[in-house]
């Protein structure tokens, strides 16, 4: 039966007082995230081929495709579609990105969201071309 | 009218430097359990964050004050001014430049046990007054903390008095300049630490404000300017209860004579120096230690404290009789 | 006896409050000792309490319901947002439930790292729960210090799976990502780290005298009492009772894995204190021979959306308990039906048992003896307060008032 006494966490009190202390100073100091963290995505528009998988895996319904008109392809008319993001809803699963054929979507280390405006989270950088 | 003692009395050492001082031992208290924590403490506003406990002030006096329906409205908005006013008069009593207190009269100490006794009534009477279910269960706490911490305190005080044959502040300290009362009775003085962090309601003894068991105990309804200064009350208090310390053990502001500087700056810095020792000794204690409840606390003062007391003065009065030690 | 001025409570009229409301404390909902609301009643004398009336349901947020209506692999990040603590071995149990309708099999490498990540799930969740003790305690050091070194668990897992909380990490029949290389030394050093530290932690809980004088003696029951109110996990260990699904019905990689299960026998929160430091570092043992006994092969079988017919359950080690999974399909893309119990919901009776006789000072340190979870438990109950009756809905009244609200031209014909 070990000894009981007071003030057993003394010692370690003292040696913790001279050591470093462990608070990051978030914001004035940048956190350093680790490489296969999951921010804010990204997508390049030149790989996207609005294929309409990644709608069709989201699990909290972020993405949209929208017709954008139509293409010659030998003599079909085929429909050409992108998609629009609106991030205020997604979860940061990565379903979209692994299901991504053709590697058209990232996930950036950026987690900083909150804005006044919540137009400025909607992606629509697909369909800007 | 001497003037110089009115401004002593306002600015320096009276009210405004006890306030001062009080903000000073809070902005200590957080930054050395921070540290001891691993955390880094209040750090942004004023150089290294010592303003924030004026922040914190300033903060809740401009907040709106809300006074529950069926609370009694008169003690609410006048007891704690009555609350503050205890430690800060009593502060008038301590030597802090010289040997001559701003107030001191021959039997001051008995004037500073009536206030201890006054503040913890009007902490009853504020505690009952504001009936909420919480509250109600803080003051039972609190009455019962009250009546076991005060008669080691009381006890321990007279004990100094007694071996310093004097019942004023000043002449127990003018009593050390041979030998300082703690290395005669030491027991005291651990005794009274203890009563103190009870009086204070600092861990292991902040049972009638136990922020995780009764919302905040005594406190709970209160909001605005009355919490601004009830708070302030108690770091007043802290500052007070350790002063109080530094005058009847630890020889006041006493100590080796240096040529070359006036004699009150080498008071003044002696009786700092104590009073920082006593007050860092206070916040070690605090953060190491757990909340313990009611019914061992009252255990603890009844069934060990008191009867140390007792025997030490018991002890004290022998040796002197016995010719062993000689009064001063 | 009462003033015909004061306003009556409803409650006093019906027989819910026998004693009179000035003895009437109430716990919640929302009170800073608990992290979710619930209301307690407390009716007390003096500072004993006489009788607790639990009152639930305030973080209802109808997940069973929920999930009828989405595919099967977006229940699986539904089920996960549970609960924040123990997030994995939700998404873990439900995967496996719905993995045993398939014909499919996990990989053996899919199966170790799902058992490194629910291991480290546990250790985290114990840190979290020691620092709290510590909290209600009034010991704010012990908090500090044990939640400063649970940033290490959470920092190893957030360079695995991306995210500290909600890892994403399962998918059915195999795990979505791989381990990192060079993962191996980081993480066995850091278990060893965590090791040295639980055992610091658990001598300062055997020799603080505060902190022994706030637990020991405290929430005491009999392993018959605690068998007949059906105590689940570390509940029913600490009086003595060796029930761990782990080793009675094991799933993922424990069977692989060699490790002891801990129990101890004296039944009040100091044991509870020392029996989850032990189940920690039992825990990062086992982390350390999974990473280092990584069988190599995929990590993953994909499988048609569609489930086929049929019902299942399945149960696993929660760090706070036994949670079971039921599931039932017909053949879709939807379940047809999903239930899930949770460990707090089991070991509500216990609490409110151990609750008796304490005094005020004990109900936080109480309460979180079993490790409470409310937002994961919570249920709905019907309650009529003036003639004292309460009953619950079956699964056909409960729809049939569905559609007598949202379609009433429907339910008058």
């Amino acid at each position: 039966m070990p000894r009981r006494k007071v003030g057993a966490a003394i010692p370690e009190m003292f040696r913790t007082m001279i050591e470093k202390p462990s608070t990051q100073l978030y914001p004035y100091q940048k956190v350093d995230l680790p490489e296969r963290f999951r921010g804010k995505l990204d997508i390049d528009p030149d790989k996207c081929t609005g294929c309409q998988v990644c709608a069709m895996v989201c699990p909290a319904g972020v993405i949209t495709m929208v017709d954008l008109g139509t293409r010659k392809v030998g003599d079909r008319e085929l429909p050409v579609r992108r998609p629009i993001f609106e991030l205020a809803t997604c979860i940061f699963c990565g379903e979209c990105v692994d299901n991504c054929a053709f590697k058209a979507l990232e996930m950036t280390k950026q987690f900083e969201l909150a804005t006044p405006n919540k137009d400025d989270l909607i992606m629509k950088k697909a369909i800007a071309k | 009218m001497n003037y110089i003692e009115i401004l002593q009395a306002i600015i320096f050492p009276g009210v405004l430097f006890t306030i001062g001082m009080g903000f000073l031992f809070d902005w200590l208290d957080r930054k050395t359990a921070a540290r001891m924590q691993g955390r880094i403490g209040p750090k942004i506003t004023g150089p290294s964050g010592t303003l924030q406990p004026l922040a914190d002030f300033l903060k809740l006096l401009f907040k709106e004050e809300i006074i529950p329906s069926h609370a009694d409205k008169t003690i609410f908005l006048f007891a704690p001014a009555l609350y503050f006013l205890a430690p800060l008069l009593s502060m008038l009593f301590i030597p802090i430049i010289s040997l001559n207190p701003l107030a001191g009269f021959d039997f001051d100490l008995l004037a500073i046990l009536f206030l201890l006794a006054f503040a913890a009534f009007v902490v009853a009477v504020l505690s009952y007054s504001s009936a909420s279910s919480f509250t109600t269960i803080a003051t039972g706490r609190l009455v019962l903390q009250y009546v076991s911490y005060e008669i080691p305190m009381v006890l321990a005080i007279i004990t100094a008095a007694l071996y310093s044959k004097s019942l004023s502040v000043e002449g127990i300290v003018a009593s050390q300049n041979k030998l300082w009362n703690i290395f005669i009775i030491p027991f005291a003085f651990a005794v009274y630490i203890v009563a103190l962090m009870a009086e204070l309601e600092k861990p292991p003894f902040d049972i009638p404000s136990a922020k995780t068991e009764i919302v905040a105990g005594w406190l709970t309804e209160f909001s605005g300017r009355a919490l601004g200064f009830l708070k302030l009350t108690k770091e007043v208090g802290y500052v007070f209860g350790s002063a109080l310390a530094v005058s009847l053990f630890l020889g006041g502001g006493l100590g080796p004579a240096l040529t070359g500087l006036p004699s009150w700056i080498l008071y003044f810095v002696y009786f700092m120096v104590k009073l920082m020792a006593v007050g860092f000794l206070i916040f070690v204690l605090k953060t190491s230690l757990a909340r313990i409840k009611i019914g061992q606390a009252t255990e603890l003062f009844w069934k060990i404290l008191t009867p140390i007391s007792l025997a030490q003065i018991a002890l004290v009065l022998f040796l002197v009789q016995g010719g062993i030690l000689v009064a001063s | 006896m009462s003033d015909p001025t004061r306003p009556v409570r409803k409650e006093e009229t019906a027989g819910l409050m026998k004693y009179s409301a000035e003895n009437l404390v109430p716990f919640g909902p929302i009170h800073p000792a608990l992290k979710e609301p619930e209301y307690f009643k407390l009716i007390l004398e003096g500072e004993r309490i006489v009788e607790v009336i639990p009152r639930i349901g305030y973080v209802h947020r109808g997940l069973e319901k929920a999930a009828e209506m989405r595919p099967w692999v977006q229940n699986m990040y539904m089920f996960e947002r549970t609960c924040g603590i123990c997030s994995f071995v939700h998404s873990l149990t439900y995967g496996q439930a719905v993995e045993g309708l398939t014909i499919y099999e996990t990989p053996r490498r899919a199966k170790f790292i799902r058992t490194i990540i629910a291991e480290m799930e546990r250790i985290h969740s114990h840190l979290l729960w020691v620092g709290l003790m510590g909290h209600w305690a009034g010991f704010e050091t012990l908090f500090m210090w044990v939640w400063r070194d649970r940033e290490i668990v959470l920092d190893l897992v957030e360079a695995i799976s991306g995210n500290r909380v909600h890892k994403s990490m399962n998918a059915f029949c195999g795990v979505r990502r791989d381990m990192p290389e060079g993962m191996e030394d980081r993480i066995v050093e850091r278990m060893k780290f965590l090791v040295e530290r639980a055992n610091y932690y658990k001598e300062i809980v055997d020799t603080e005298e505060t902190m022994l004088e706030r637990t020991e003696g405290i929430g005491k029951i009999s392993a018959d009492m605690a068998e007949k109110l059906c105590a689940v996990g570390p509940m029913a260990r600490y009086v003595g009772l060796r029930n761990d699904i782990r080793l009675t019905d094991p799933y993922a990689a424990y069977d692989e894995v060699p490790f002891d299960i801990v129990t101890r026998k004296e039944g009040d929160v100091h044991a509870l204190l020392k029996l989850r430091l032990d189940e920690l570092i039992v825990a990062a043992n086992i982390v350390s021979y999974a990473v280092q006994h990584l069988p190599e092969g995929p990590i993953r079988v994909k499988i048609p959306p569609v489930i086929p017919a049929g019902e299942n359950s399945s149960h696993s080690e929660a760090p706070r308990g036994e949670i079971f999974y039921y599931v039932k399909s017909s053949g879709g893309r939807t379940p047809d039906r999903v239930k899930s119990r949770q460990p707090t919901m089991a070991n509500l009776p216990t609490a409110l048992a151990l609750l008796k006789g304490q005094t005020i000072a004990d109900v936080p340190v109480v309460l979180t003896a079993i490790d409470p979870c409310f937002g994961c438990m919570d249920r709905m109950s019907f309650m009529d307060l003036e003639s004292n009756r309460q009953w619950t809905w079956s699964g056909e009244q409960l729809r049939q008032y569905g559609i007598r609200h949202y379609f009433p031209e429907r339910a008058k014909g």
